[in-house]
């Protein structure tokens, strides 16, 4: 069960018809670097045209660049970070996160990571797990380019997160995934619905861990960029269910999560979520989750 | 011995450093300076990265790290300003001319190091002065040849 009309149908059946997209490029802003810079008149002197993306606090698309955006000065002095839009909703939708113990699960390569120490302005602390080392060089490089002080990444897999013994106010969990076609043009010929089974059984697991690591009044951020309902709509009403878990309302861009799929009917706190189907970003999934006793909706 | 091995290097380019034992980790030749607030989060001893990167120390070498260079930037080290073109020019590793450099704050001596900042203020990495910094002549000789520059980010990727 593959291949570019076997996905076709699915989408159909959940309501969104495939077509081709033709994904924008965006950066971030990282304040904290910039502070008493001016960077938008810095960046309009090297010929960056940006406009700033309306759902999104620091987020510009990029329209137009004489040259790499990933090679001019400001980059490479932390300035901004390039982060696709739809990447840059998961974090934005934790509440204060000034000062607060947050637990990054699968954090390499580190845009998610340096997005998080940004809005904290470098205080409370990050700790960042991957278990692939040499995606963690990559996420240590994003973390020295852009002047971050206040994480500490480990080579772990989040599945053992509690070993930490740390109780965190904000947990984020941007799922390792089956990725989408947006983002990668040889996808429908790549992925077969076992391999987003796979992912969906893994995702529960770290959801599982990640879950035992947040305090009773904290908030878990779970996103992935793919558009199956197994590794999205289905785990959310997995953990609900089963992870003393709730659904919180969130205010961000996208579609409301999918109440029914494939004929299956969720809970209707489902629509809490948020479905971004590919269109000027990347697919992506995003939810808010609390603590089902000991945190008001 | 950790400290030390830090401060050693803000001597080198004019500043007198000092710096908590009890703040510095080294792990695998590399510093780092940790935050109070970060310690709590450290209960297992493994990490691979924390803090703030100082830099790395390597067969008796010391090799500050970006955030380090702009942190002693900061603390008034001998550094020079440059223009906008001999800016990016040290960004892609080439030597600086007297001709642009802008202003010198600190020891301009040869033999010595120095920061290199652009016009915005930023760091950009550092130097060795080789030659005369005030010598404008337009076929003056090197000034400046670069140790580390930021474009070390690029570098890295490949």
């Amino acid at each position: 069960m593959s291949g570019k009309e076997f996905f076709q149908d699915r989408y159909r059946q959940l309501g969104w018809e495939l077509y081709e997209v033709k994904l924008r490029q965006a950066i971030r802003i990282n304040n904290t670097c910039v502070r008493g810079k001016n960077i938008f008149l810095r960046l309009k002197s090297i010929g960056l045209q940006l406009q700033k993306i309306p759902f999104l606090q620091a987020g510009y698309w990029v329209l137009d660049s004489p040259v790499s955006v990933g090679a001019t000065a400001e980059y490479l002095l932390g300035l901004y970070s390039i982060q696709e839009a739809a990447a840059q909703i998961p974090v934005s939708l934790f509440s204060q996160l000034r000062g607060k113990k947050v637990l990054d699960c699968a954090a390499a390569p580190g845009g998610k990571t340096v997005q998080l120490a940004d809005a904290m302005e470098n205080t409370g602390g990050v700790v960042a797990l991957d278990v692939d080392k040499k995606r963690l060089t990559a996420l240590t490089n994003h973390l020295e380019r852009c002047r971050i002080t206040n994480t500490v990444a480990y080579v772990l897999d989040a599945r053992q997160a509690p070993s930490l013994a740390v109780e965190f106010d904000r947990v984020l969990l941007d799922a390792p995934c089956s990725g989408n076609f947006a983002a990668d043009c040889e996808w429908f010929g790549n992925r077969t619905l076992r391999d987003i089974e796979r992912n969906a059984t893994l995702q529960k697991e770290l959801l599982t861990k990640a879950s035992q690591c947040l305090s009773s009044q904290g908030e878990l951020v779970y996103s992935t960029c793919s558009l199956e309902p197994e590794e999205n709509e289905l785990n959310m009403d997995w953990a609900i269910n089963n992870l003393d878990l709730k659904l919180q309302e969130i205010d961000c861009y996208g579609q409301k999560g999918l109440t029914k799929v494939f004929g299956k009917k969720l809970d209707s706190s489902l629509s809490r979520c948020r479905r971004i189907w590919p269109n000027e970003t990347q697919g992506f999934f995003v939810a808010k989750l609390t603590r089902s006793k000991g945190h008001e909706s | 011995m950790k400290a030390k091995t830090v401060t050693n290097f803000a001597t080198t380019l004019g500043v007198n450093l000092f710096l908590n034992p009890e703040v510095i980790i080294e792990k695998n030749g590399r510093f780092y300076l940790i935050d109070a607030a970060l310690r709590p989060l450290m209960g297992r001893s493994d990490f691979f990265y924390a803090g703030l990167f100082l830099g790395k120390a390597k067969a008796g070498k010391f090799f500050p790290s970006f955030p380090f260079l702009s942190f002693l930037a900061k603390k008034n080290a001998n550094r020079i300003v440059v223009d906008k073109k001999a800016a990016w020019l040290f960004i892609c590793g080439r030597p600086l001319f007297a001709k642009s450099v802008v202003r010198v704050f600190g020891s301009g001596k040869k033999n010595t190091n120095v920061l290199v900042l652009n016009e915005s203020g930023d760091c950009l990495g550092f130097g060795r002065i080789t030659g005369d910094l005030t010598a404008h002549s337009e076929d003056g000789e090197i000034a400046v040849r670069c140790v580390s520059d930021v474009g070390d980010f690029l570098r890295r990727e490949r």
